[in-house]
């Protein structure tokens, strides 16, 4: 990619072979090289856990190279001092998915409040004047004055970039700026991007869509597990190719296991024009139709934040459906958390602190936690049986080998793959027909990975539904009959014989469907 | 009706204060619970030294200086070791009530003596004006603190730098940490100046409203402050009428206990609480205060 | 902190459990008093006159333990109501204002409403308008927290004010004596006393049986178990089918039924009128109670009795040693402080107890799409 160097200004930052762990032996990015000229609008894709975040944490100081050599203008940086003054002093700034602005200020008093070269006093009016102008030069409309938790996402986006223009940014990275957008938000932000590019500053654009990348990018690098698998001109670009590249090219590596045939009479589960809304901010869920039928594993694909969490929480009971129907063996169900386990839904996330386990409980505590209003095992007359409880703790730990391998140890001196297994053998202990499990494999290690795909697997062998959401697609092509990918908020069928090109283009932006 | 307009002011007096003090801690995303403890500490150490020195004015200060190095404390346990603040503040408000008690004891075996008092100071001309006169302008020199420094902090908190990154780390800690605003350092400050200023509304007490200090004489006065800083809607001019609605309760509470009419005392006493609460509960929407009220903070690792 | 539970293999867990915390519990105690008792020389009194004082008056001898152990109870029945609300995560500062509600709502039914019933009678319906009382008062905090999203800290605070303010107003008007001379309740007729063996009326048992039940709801029922769940992790506990602001009521009303049972017992058992200062300020040291047990509901026992000794000890040390007895206050602060400190062991920031704090607004209910 050196040699694509246009010769007319030297780039804004170059970073070169970049190696960076925090854990000795795994890296996270490998001997990655990236750079960003005045006056170009640089794209970067990667699936989720590639290393964008990293990269982007290298770029603005947060975060310390272990290796590689970092210039700036043509001059190299000291990698050791390379912080985030240094950045700020070098004109690098970030605009972050999640708005750093204050939401209870305005949005001039957020211009100002840790401007550095700000005085003792606040000027409002000077501040507005700033503002006005700043925003009349790129188009960047902004009620002045106005609190910025009154801002929609939009506004409160370019606030945010105009701050980075204020404290006079020549490199802007944007993180998934359009994530939270409505089209005409997007729409509107696009030209100010190009506005920004032709008064010579440098642009990073963090994106999942393809559209989006072909109409504003003049290159696009892309990342797959820690390292550059390409960058592209924008002439070059071309979504099976953009696919390829974030995916992998391994097709023939994965065999995907061939359908055991599960009746395809009436699914044991139906959603049904499913919608939901938001997590602050977030895209929610439109008319979302899917159906787990006995015997199969249904993957649902897909990059984080678009969906994957309402739906999680609906189907594990604790997230109102705005509109639709839930159908357990064809009769509709209101979605609380006793009524589907009580039709033998179980819930398994890889968020395990959130919504599986609770540390500070012990082992006993937690395999019990889920029971304490129906299951007359560990729960006879609102009296706790301590000793059934610990001996089925007990039995279930020698079983799946857990370490500590005692029952009355905190769950939360338990590593990351020991407390997965203690959830698994827990959601599946009550033999559930549907087990709805999220990046059931989030954080854990190979090994620990194996086991739970082999549980999925021998549940789905023993006539139980699976859907499995993960944001993880090998895991849902190794493991699931059939998929779907949740894009924006809305489900999008995979065709069965769909490559990983095709399955990541629909990931990104819905085609093909 | 000016006299009733007159002892509101005298008695808001030390509510505002420590009120304004409080302000500035939960702007900081505090919640001081240990305001009462505060104000006892203030109290004690404005009446010990202003009876030592003889001079009321180092008793003042010695009253914001001795709350200061309890707020210390309390910042310590708060914002370094983020302890649990509601704990930190009850425990505060216990370890004040007893300090104080005992030192009062030791220092001056049998009767507390007779300090020197903040004398009422007429402002020419303007006291002289109707009505409003003699409440503002013919009061001891706590009443023209609070005319100063109420207004300052409001500025100060709209339109200085300090000041919004103060409501920054209150509103949004992570927002002010992204941005280079120091938090713990910010939150310390801001007890450290609350604390002050609930040192110097204690010391109104000792020095201004009476003359001498006895055991837990602050009596509620801190939670009070607690309360006119929710119903001020955590905004100094707010949290003006508030204290001043409070003191005027106090000041007609006085004068129908003196009078004895049918009217309970305890009526009035009961309703600033109870109004809060409504407040409170009625609040709907935006809400005012804080966002990161009570929360500590600590930056994600990653 | 899982105390007694479970058993078998736990048992070496709760053994080595039980003697940390006591040893912690010892180790705050000990050097509380010790920085007191420096405080109390270097302000020129003798700290060991006064320790000798204070033991004196509270455990030297028959009417000195009556005293403490009339201090103890109070101070079990509000630590225990403290204890069991911030083990749910209830953040209940409202202990003193629920015992003046339970004193209240008690002395009405023994004084007005079942004149002249006898014990059988009386007795049960007044200890239940005690628990009532405070329960229903806690409520109030409850409801506003689950409703309308109003943070119990300062919603028990203010309750608080009001409820020694509806007392004051009680016993200037309709519950004053029939003689008009104090602002007291009239005495409580015999039949409406607690029955008392050596001056220790009945109350103080059942307040170290409610301990016991306390302990055994916690660690050895469903409710119990839900509770904690919440305390320790709320949006966790929703997850597993159990509904946080139903635990969330249900702990604050149970805890002031306790505190309202203390007051009940107050009146019944050892005043015999009501009157405005009724409890020299149990419910705020039973946060202290609380702490020092480490949230434990047997623990309560011996730290109530600890603050007991102190309570009944100070006045016995300020007529002896002539120091003041709000020294205790002191002890009291550095106490908890100290808990904090033991409990965060070297260089943690662990808070005590379950450490989840449910997010609350101060005021007006959350608008975000959390689910909790």
């Amino acid at each position: 990619m050196s040699a694509a160097r246009a010769g007319a200004a030297l780039p804004l930052i170059e970073l070169t072979a970049i190696d960076k762990s925090f854990v000795p032996q795994r890296p996270v990015l490998r001997r990655v090289d990236f750079d960003v000229r005045p006056g170009e609008i640089h794209a970067l894709l990667g699936e989720n856990g590639a290393g964008k975040s990293t990269l982007m944490n290298i770029l603005i100081g947060l975060v310390r190279a272990n290796a590689g050599a970092i210039e700036i203008s043509g001059r190299p940086v000291d990698l050791a001092r390379f912080g985030p003054s240094a950045a700020a002093r070098a004109g690098i700034s970030m605009v972050h998915q999640h708005s750093t602005l204050v939401p209870a200020m305005s949005v001039e008093e957020n211009l100002c409040f840790a401007d550095p070269s700000g005085g003792l006093l606040f000027d409002r009016r000077r501040a507005a004047s700033r503002l006005a102008e700043l925003s009349q030069r790129y188009q960047l409309d902004v009620p002045p004055g106005a609190r910025v938790e009154d801002l929609s996402v939009g506004q409160r986006q370019r606030a945010e970039i105009l701050r980075a223009l204020d404290r006079g940014a020549r490199l802007l990275i944007l993180d998934e700026p359009t994530a939270a957008l409505t089209p005409g938000e997007t729409a509107a932000l696009f030209p100010a991007l190009r506005r920004l590019r032709a008064s010579g500053r440098g642009v990073v654009f963090i994106s999942h869509k393809l559209d989006e990348v072909e109409a504003l990018a003049d290159r696009v690098t892309v990342l797959r597990r820690g390292a550059v698998s390409g960058t592209l001109a924008a002439g070059e670009l071309d979504a099976r190719e953009l696919g390829r590249l974030m995916l992998g090219r391994d097709l023939s590596a994965l065999e995907r296991p061939s359908a055991s045939g599960g009746e395809r009479s009436s699914p044991l589960m139906r959603l049904r024009g499913l919608s939901a809304a938001g997590l602050g901010g977030g895209c929610g869920l439109h008319d979302v139709d899917l159906a787990v039928h006995r015997g199969e594993i249904v993957g649902v694909a897909g990059i984080d934040g678009n969906g994957q969490r309402e739906l999680e929480e609906v189907l594990a009971g604790v997230r109102r459906m705005d509109s639709g129907s839930l159908e357990v063996d064809g009769k509709p169900v209101r979605p609380h958390v006793r009524t589907l386990r009580s039709l033998g839904v179980s819930h398994l996330s890889g968020d395990r602190e959130r919504a599986g386990l609770i540390p500070g409980f012990s082992l006993t505590e937690n395999w019990i936690l889920k029971a304490s209003h129906s299951d007359e095992r560990f729960f006879s007359h609102g009296l706790l049986r301590a000793a059934t409880a610990s001996e089925a703790t007990r039995v279930a730990i020698a079983h799946f080998d857990i370490t500590p391998a005692d029952a009355a140890a905190d769950v939360a001196t338990l590593s990351g793959g020991n407390a997965q297994k203690l959830a698994v053998a827990r959601e599946l202990s009550g033999e559930p027909r549907l087990l709805v499990a999220v990046n059931p494999t989030r954080g854990l290690d190979v090994g620990s990975t194996r086991f739970v795909h082999e549980q999925l697997l021998a549940l789905r062998a023993r006539a139980a539904a699976v859907l499995l959401i993960s944001t993880e697609l090998d895991e849902v092509l190794l493991l699931a009959d059939r998929c779907v990918a949740l894009s924006r908020g809305r489900v999008h069928a995979i065709p069965a014989d769909a490559d990983r090109a095709a399955i990541g283009a629909i990931m990104l932006g819905g085609q093909g469907a | 009706m000016e006299a009733l307009l007159e002892a509101a002011v005298r008695l808001a007096v030390p509510l505002l204060l420590a009120a304004l003090g409080e302000l500035i801690i939960e702007r900081s995303g505090i919640i001081n619970i240990g305001t009462e403890g505060l104000m006892l500490c203030g109290a004690f150490g404005g009446f010990a030294i202003a009876v030592a020195s003889g001079s009321v004015w180092l008793g003042a200060a010695g009253g914001g200086a001795a709350a200061a190095c309890v707020g210390v404390l309390f910042a310590y346990f708060v914002v370094v070791r983020r302890a649990d603040q509601i704990v930190v503040g009850t425990a505060i408000n216990l370890l004040a009530l007893g300090a104080t008690g005992l030192a009062v004891r030791a220092l001056y075996p049998g009767m507390a003596p007779v300090s020197p008092t903040f004398g009422t100071v007429a402002v020419p001309l303007l006291s002289e004006l109707p009505v409003i006169g003699g409440a503002l302008f013919r009061q001891t020199p706590y009443v023209y603190l609070c005319l100063l420094i109420t207004p300052l902090l409001a500025f100060a908190l709209a339109r200085s730098r300090p000041g919004l990154r103060l409501r920054a780390v209150g509103e949004c800690a992570r927002a002010a940490d992204a941005e280079g605003v120091g938090v713990s350092r910010t939150r310390f400050a801001a007890v450290l100046l609350g604390s002050l200023l609930a040192g110097l509304a204690g010391s109104a007490l000792s020095l201004a409203q009476s003359n001498t200090f006895t055991e837990g004489m602050t009596a509620g006065r801190g939670f009070i402050a607690l309360t006119i800083v929710i119903f001020g809607r955590w905004r100094p001019g707010g949290i003006v009428l508030a204290a001043l609605f409070f003191g005027a309760a106090s000041a007609l509470q006085h004068r129908l206990q003196a009078r004895g009419t049918d009217l309970p005392y305890q009526l009035t006493l009961m309703l600033p609480y109870v109004l809060t609460l409504l407040v409170l509960a009625l609040a709907s929407g935006r809400s005012s205060a804080p966002a990161d009220l009570g929360k500590a903070y600590r930056r994600e690792s990653r | 902190m899982t105390g007694w539970w479970p058993r078998g293999l736990a048992r070496r867990h709760v053994v080595e459990r039980f003697a940390s915390d006591t040893l912690r519990a010892a180790g705050a105690v000990l050097f509380a008093s010790l920085i007191a008792g420096v405080v109390i020389a270097a302000l020129g009194f003798s700290p060991v006159e006064a320790i000798r004082a204070l033991l004196a008056g509270s455990l030297i001898g028959p009417a000195a333990l009556t005293a403490t152990l009339l201090k103890t109870g109070p101070l079990l029945l509000t630590g225990l109501a403290v204890a069991l609300c911030f083990r749910c995560g209830v953040w209940n500062i409202g202990a003193e204002g629920q015992l003046y509600a339970g004193a209240l709502l008690a002395t009405l039914v023994a004084t007005r409403w079942l004149v002249g019933a006898p014990a059988v009678l009386v007795l049960p319906c007044l200890i239940l308008a005690g628990a009532l009382g405070g329960a229903l008062w806690a409520a109030i905090a409850g409801a506003l927290r689950v409703m309308r999203g109003v943070n119990e800290v300062i919603s028990t605070i203010l309750l608080n004010f009001v409820a020694i303010q509806l007392v004051s107003l009680a016993v200037h008007g309709p519950l004053q004596e029939s003689a008009g001379a104090y602002p007291q309740s009239d005495a409580l007729a015999q039949a409406a006393r607690l029955p008392e063996l050596a001056r220790i009326h009945l109350g103080i048992p059942i307040a170290v049986l409610l301990a016991l039940a306390g302990s055994f709801l916690l660690f050895h029922t469903a409710a119990g178990f839900r509770m904690r769940a919440v305390g320790l992790s709320p949006v966790a506990a929703r997850f597993a089918g159990i509904v946080p602001e139903r635990q969330l009521l249900l702990t604050i009303c149970l805890a002031g039924a306790l505190a309202g049972l203390a007051g009940a017992f107050e009146v019944s058992g050892v005043t015999g009128r009501l009157f405005e200062s009724l409890s020299p300020g149990y419910g705020y040291t039973a946060i202290a109670v609380a702490l020092l047990a480490r949230l434990h509901p047997l623990a309560v026992v011996p730290s109530a009795f600890f603050f007991g000794v102190l309570e009944a000890g100070g006045g016995a040390m300020q007529r002896e040693a002539g120091v003041p007895a709000v020294a205790t206050d002191l002890v009291k602060g550095i106490v908890i402080l100290l808990s904090i400190g033991f409990a965060a062991g070297v260089g943690g920031v662990r808070r005590v107890g379950p450490v989840a704090r449910a997010p609350t607004s101060l005021s007006g209910p959350q608008a975000d799409g959390e689910v909790l």
